[in-house]
Formats: C-alpha cells, sequence, structure tokens
C-alpha cells in the first residue's frame, strides 16, 4: 500500500522548484505525450524521460537508466498510476522516489491563489488575487472589497474561489467572463448558480449564448464595495471580448492583450473580420487609456513571464512600445499580418466553446481530456 | 487468439496485464487486448519497441454496442 509520506502534490512540488531545491523529475509518460507538455518551474527543472513500460518490459535496465542526481526523484505521469508504480520499483531497489499525486491532470488543475501587490491609495479599499492555473498558462481574478467579491474567468474547479472570498469574508455577488473561453471550461455558471451571483458574458453576435447572462453595457460601471469597475468591450480575440478595468488602474484585459502577445483572432473561423475588430481595439481602446495602466491578462505563454512579485502583468504603455501588434503600419497591414499567423487550434477547443455557450453538458471526465496541454490562445506564442 | 479484457482498467495495468499473459504464451501464439484507455494506443506501441517477448502485429479503434471507443492492440509471443 502507499505510504502519504511516498506522495507529494503538486503545490508542494511547484514550490520546492520555485524555491529552486533540488529536485529530479522523472516523467514516466509515452514520448508523444513527454514531447507536448511537461511540468515548468519558475526556475529550471531538472528532468528526464523512462517511459514506465520500460519498467514493465524490465525493473532492473529501466532503473538503471535513471541518472543519479542531488535532492529528491518526483516521479510523474498523466494520471498518478503508472508513476506510483514506477516510484515504488525505484524505492525497492534502494533510489528513494515519491509519486506526484494525481499526476499531470493534477498540474493542469492545480490554481495557485496570488495577492496581487496595490498602489498606495488601494491599498485597504480592496484586495485583487490572481488566480495561476500553472499548468496551462491561465489567469483568473478574485476582486474583493467590503464583503463582497466579484470573480473572473474562473476555472471548473471552483472551490478555490469560494475558499478566497470566505477567507476575506465576501460573498460572492458577481462572476464576470471576458469572453466565451475556448482553452478551458468554465465555472462560471456554476459558481454563479451556487452563490445567487450575477453572471456576465458577452458572446458577441457570431456566437448563440444557452444559458442565462445579463449583459454589460460599454463603459458601465460596476460598484463592487469600495471598488469601481469600469466594463470596457475591447472586440477582437471574440467579437463579445470585454475586459474590466478596476479602480481606473488594473486592467482585467482577458485575451485582448497579454504580456508578450495579442489574443489569437482565428478561433471562431473569421480571422480577417476579427482582427480588424482587434485593430480597432488596439489602436483606438487600447490607447486612449494611461500608460501606468496595469494589464493583467488571461493567459501567459511561459513562466518567465511571473513577476518577481508572483505576479503576471506589464504596464500599458510598455506593451504598446514592446509589441509589433501595436506598432502595425495600417489597419491592412495588422489584418494580413494576423490572417497569415493563423494556425490549426488544438482539436477540443470547438467542444469546450459550445460548453461554455451551454449548448453541451459533457461530463466531467471529457472535460479532463479536452483541456491537457497548454494554453493556444495567443496570436504569436513567442516572440 | 487469446483474449485479454482490460476495459476500465487504468494505466499501467493494461501493459502489465498483457506482459504476465504473454510471458505465459508459446512463441507465434496471438493475443488481444481490448482497452477504453485511449492513451493504451501510443503506450504500447512504446512498449512494443523494447518488449523482448512481444511484437504488435496490429492496433485498430471500435465503437462497442454502447457507443464507447474500444481499443483493441493484437500481440504476438516472439
Amino acid at each position: 500500500m502507499t505510504n502519504p509520506s511516498d506522495e507529494i502534490t503538486v503545490e508542494q512540488l511547484l514550490a520546492r522548484i520555485d524555491r529552486q531545491e533540488p529536485v529530479l523529475l522523472l516523467d514516466v509518460r509515452n514520448e508523444e505525450e513527454y514531447g507536448q507538455w511537461k511540468i515548468e518551474g519558475r526556475q529550471p527543472v531538472a528532468s528526464t524521460h523512462v517511459p514506465y513500460f520500460d519498467f514493465v518490459e524490465d525493473e532492473i535496465a529501466a532503473t538503471a537508466k535513471v541518472p543519479p542526481h542531488d535532492g529528491e526523484l518526483i516521479v510523474v505521469c498523466a494520471k498518478g498510476g503508472s508513476s506510483a508504480m514506477v516510484a515504488e520499483i525505484l524505492r525497492g531497489s534502494g533510489r528513494p522516489a515519491k509519486n506526484l499525486d494525481g499526476g499531470m491532470i493534477a498540474y493542469g488543475e492545480y490554481l495557485q491563489p496570488v495577492d496581487v501587490p496595490l498602489d498606495g491609495a488601494d491599498t485597504g479599499r480592496f484586495r485583487l488575487w490572481q488566480i495561476n492555473r500553472r499548468g496551462k498558462g491561465c489567469l483568473s481574478y478574485v476582486i474583493v472589497s467590503a464583503g463582497e467579491a466579484a470573480v473572473i474567468d474562473p476555472s471548473r474547479n471552483i472551490s478555490v474561489y469560494e475558499r478566497i472570498a470566505a477567507g476575506d469574508k465576501a460573498r460572492i455577488s458577481r462572476v464576470l467572463e471576458t469572453h466565451v473561453h475556448a482553452d478551458h471550461v468554465s465555472g462560471g455558471p456554476q459558481l454563479a448558480a451556487l452563490h445567487g451571483a450575477t453572471y456576465a458574458v458577452d458572446p458577441g453576435a457570431d456566437f448563440e449564448l444557452k444559458l442565462r447572462a445579463d449583459p454589460l453595457g460599454d463603459g458601465e460601471r460596476i460598484d463592487l464595495g469600495h471598488v469601481t469597475i469600469e466594463v470596457l468591450h475591447t472586440p477582437g480575440h471574440t467579437p463579445g471580448s470585454t475586459c474590466y478595468l478596476v479602480s481606473g488602474r488594473y486592467l482585467i484585459s482577458g485575451d485582448t492583450v497579454f504580456t508578450n502577445s495579442v489574443g489569437r483572432p482565428d478561433l471562431g473561423g473569421h480571422a480577417a473580420d476579427w482582427a480588424r475588430l482587434l485593430y480597432r481595439t488596439l489602436s483606438e481602446k487600447l490607447r486612449s487609456l494611461p500608460p501606468e495602466t496595469r494589464v493583467l491578462p488571461a493567459h501567459y505563454a511561459g513562466v518567465s513571464e511571473i513577476g518577481p512579485d508572483g505576479v503576471v502583468s506589464a504596464r500599458l504603455g510598455d506593451l504598446r512600445a514592446r509589441l509589433p501588434e501595436f506598432r502595425a503600419s495600417s489597419e491592412q497591414d495588422f489584418v494580413d499580418a494576423m490572417v497569415r499567423s493563423v494556425r490549426t487550434p488544438p482539436e477540443s477547443y470547438a467542444s469546450i466553446i459550445r460548453t461554455n455557450l451551454g449548448a453541451a453538458h459533457p461530463e466531467a471526465a471529457r472535460m479532463t481530456e479536452w483541456e491537457l496541454g497548454k494554453n493556444e490562445c495567443a496570436a504569436h506564442p513567442q516572440h | 487468439m487469446r483474449k485479454l479484457d482490460v476495459r476500465g482498467a487504468k494505466c499501467p495495468m493494461p501493459i502489465v496485464k498483457a506482459k504476465k499473459e504473454i510471458d505465459q504464451m508459446k512463441p507465434g501464439e496471438q493475443l488481444e487486448v481490448v482497452s477504453t484507455d485511449p492513451g493504451s494506443l501510443p503506450d504500447f506501441r512504446g512498449w512494443a519497441q523494447t518488449a523482448k517477448t512481444a511484437i504488435l502485429k496490429e492496433q485498430r479503434t471500435e465503437s462497442d454496442p454502447g457507443g464507447q471507443e474500444i481499443y483493441i492492440h493484437i500481440l504476438e509471443r516472439k
């Protein structure tokens, strides 16, 4: 039987890697899965690959393939079953090894809350949490002020949002989406229903929403305790894309702008039309905001985008200077560049969109399968 | 042909059981493994590359009468 000390959770593992404690990851998935998606920490992590079926075939030969190392040996597979077997084989041959509980599925679902440091004038008026889904590079948010909480872009595992609201003694009164997501199934409708909160998502003209939502107008102001959230319509990544400007300073930007790219406009099959909308959003609406506006996106592509304070964010002024998407010479050039960058989205994205529109109700195992791997929502994943 | 039903079993069990079965068979004998785990397709291919006693002859995906996808692997004892 498994001893609890033979297991390590994703939270414990990431904390060790982030603190630069020596760890060797032994990934025992097949080559295909290992090539597609791996565990990343904020510090580089040593990793090696010996598939579990090599251990089934010949324990001694496979054990000999695991290189000598400093620190702890952590075995990883897709769901935590094969890695538990391999860890046991290794321990049996005198090599202390721990199993990553729940494997890559747990890694992909783990949510890490980060308390965003606020400007002096905002401190004490509200709290802003960035919830980092490390395995997928997805970010969601909780804003708390005077006993009220708004949750933006929640993942399917909603308990973390409930824990944060409870910890800050707040009632979840609003659930807001920045857009209809394609890379992960939203926990929004369920979270809103359970807490009697209003639910806002704008499907735009190209999608038909099959669930109940209260639309928010461009420029509308939401009062949440002592803080105001301004609604900004920012079509482009999707025609219904919306940003939320918190206290005039923090732009929850969804997939409109990231810290190293902008949102790809081709996920609905109308790349040129949506790219035109995105150009106008970037060149008009996001031009008009002050340069010191702090952009807090819904995704990131690599751990290098996580700042020293643990937050993924950037100054809007810096992004306008740095990202080529803000410096297109004309609307047509921008649209042409976006259309050229179109690449096939993961197969599951169409099913996830249907689910988030309320048009499909798949079982949990299906959704878990669809959400495997990192998000692919940026126009140019790497600059 | 021998049959091994590992429907519902999660990895590593399909390959652990297939190896056990294969090792008891005579050279040239075949084994049909039926799995419900889509990951069994690349895993059986990977295992067969180094397996000392098994050759992977064929893999196919079918739907069972309930509409569930099943993955069939035909192995031969070396």
